[in-house]
């Protein structure tokens, strides 16, 4: 009827998501507690493995703690997209996750993002004067997200480029830090992540010394930098000298 | 001669005692030579006759991988479309391997054969089903390696005729179905 003051309609509003969770403080005099029970410079333990996927020209599968990923790597090859001629080769990565690699069903998250960062990982390191006018593809699925994704998506992309006779530089060892209060935890798990104050990725060829991309988000001091650098950089060589056991493993296996 | 396995960025040796073959390096800024392949190495010693008396140490890769098609090198194609002025093939076999995956090929009118390339008729040279053995002139442009047949070895190798016999070779621009009889005319490899 007429007359009456309208009220607003009431509306049906959803409550936030809960994907940025809510950080409990951390205190500056009490230290973090790892989940899993490792060091704070202690590395999860790496499982690599060549020839996971036949249909490929090489493949690898890592596995770090939870995160499992397989790369598969066609090339080269040539490539429909390719609208021009270019003298050296191309390089197209793409990492895409499962639907049940997050504890909620659903996309992954930062798939367009990492497929341009593992570009920009590997193509320092592959030797493209050796495939000219023709595509290498890189495909990365991520099975389980158990945090430090990308850093493991790097590394078993490197091992299966080396598996497809790709040439290349050098391998790519990639590791990541962690920056929870007044600590640095290194491989961070996906826990850690969510309560970090910062990380830190570093991607490097391990014995050549030479880094191919550096990342750092979040809140960082200059002597933690440096600290958290040195840290990377050591746990790259060893996390190579791993790759590399890994690499003479198969090829030893396939040629006897 | 070590036996054992390298993998990429493994280092091979220096570079004034040795020079790099396939599979293998040089990085400029320390005169070092790293492997870039994940193989066994090998050393090959220096001709007696060349200037340069450095071995060449190469890695062989443990794996068979694809082959890509070089300039110079002589492929088997499967022919796809014939038109006016050229032929497109789809390259099968580079050498004597197998490629993973087909690689597109283009035989252009003037590489078809050696002499009068400018009175070709494509039609009277290849039809869609041809295999035809061709060097790789060039990368070509961006869509297709550009192929040439204008050799005597060179052409079209095995062919299927209308009745859908493989034909024989007659002559250099023949083949004749053994079914029918009927000759087709055809730009001819000379198998020896």
């Amino acid at each position: 009827m007429a007359g009456k003051p309208t009220t607003a309609p009431a509306t049906y509003s959803p409550s936030p998501t809960t994907r940025s969770k809510k950080k409990p403080p951390i205190f500056t005099d009490t230290d973090w507690i790892r989940p899993d029970g490792r060091g704070f410079q202690q590395c999860r333990p790496a499982f690599l493995r060549t020839g996971a996927v036949n249909a490929a020209s090489g493949s690898a599968y890592a596995e770090f703690g939870n995160t499992k990923v397989i790369v598969s790597v066609f090339g080269p090859r040539e490539s429909k997209k390719a609208m021009m001629y270019s003298d050296i080769g191309r390089l197209n990565c793409n990492v895409s996750y499962t639907t049940f690699a997050t504890p909620v069903r659903g996309q992954g998250p930062d798939c367009k993002e990492f497929s341009s960062m593992l570009h920009k990982a590997l193509e320092g390191a592959i030797i493209v004067d050796t495939f000219p006018k023709t595509t290498v593809d890189v495909f990365a699925l991520v099975l389980e997200s158990g945090g430090g994704d990308l850093p493991v998506v790097i590394s078993c992309a490197s091992i299966a480029l080396a598996d497809a006779g790709i040439m290349m530089y050098d391998l790519v060892a990639s590791v990541s830090v962690s920056c929870l209060g007044k600590n640095l935890v290194i491989d961070p798990i996906s826990e850690e992540e969510s309560y970090q104050d910062g990380s830190l990725m570093i991607t490097c060829l391990p014995s050549r010394n030479e880094v191919t991309q550096l990342t750092v988000s979040g809140e960082w001091s200059t002597p933690k930098i440096h600290e958290a650098m040195e840290l990377c950089l050591d746990a790259c060589s060893k996390l190579g000298k791993i790759m590399r056991s890994c690499l003479k493993e198969a090829a030893s296996a396939s040629a006897s | 001669m070590e036996k054992e396995l390298v993998t990429p960025g493994e280092i091979m040796g220096k570079a004034s005692s040795m020079k790099a073959g396939r599979g293998v390096y040089v990085a400029a800024h320390n005169n070092t030579l790293y492997a870039s392949l994940t193989g066994r190495p090998s050393i090959i010693p220096p001709s007696p006759d060349s200037l340069d008396q450095r071995p060449t140490v190469e890695v062989t890769g443990h794996k068979a991988h694809g082959a890509v098609p070089e300039p110079g090198s002589v492929v088997i194609a499967r022919v796809t479309k014939v038109m006016a002025r050229m032929a497109s093939a789809d390259i099968m076999c580079v050498g004597p391997k197998s490629v993973r995956e087909k690689f597109t090929g283009t035989i252009r009118q003037q590489d078809v054969r050696a002499t009068e390339i400018d009175k070709v008729d494509m039609h009277s040279s290849f039809r869609p089903g041809d295999i035809v053995r061709a060097l790789v002139l060039s990368l070509g442009d961006a869509r297709a390696y550009y192929l040439t047949t204008a050799k005597n070895e060179l052409g079209v190798v095995s062919a299927e005729s209308v009745a859908g016999a493989t034909m024989v070779p007659v002559s250099w621009t023949e083949m004749q179905c053994p079914l029918t009889g009927q000759i087709e005319q055809r730009k001819v490899a000379k198998v020896a």
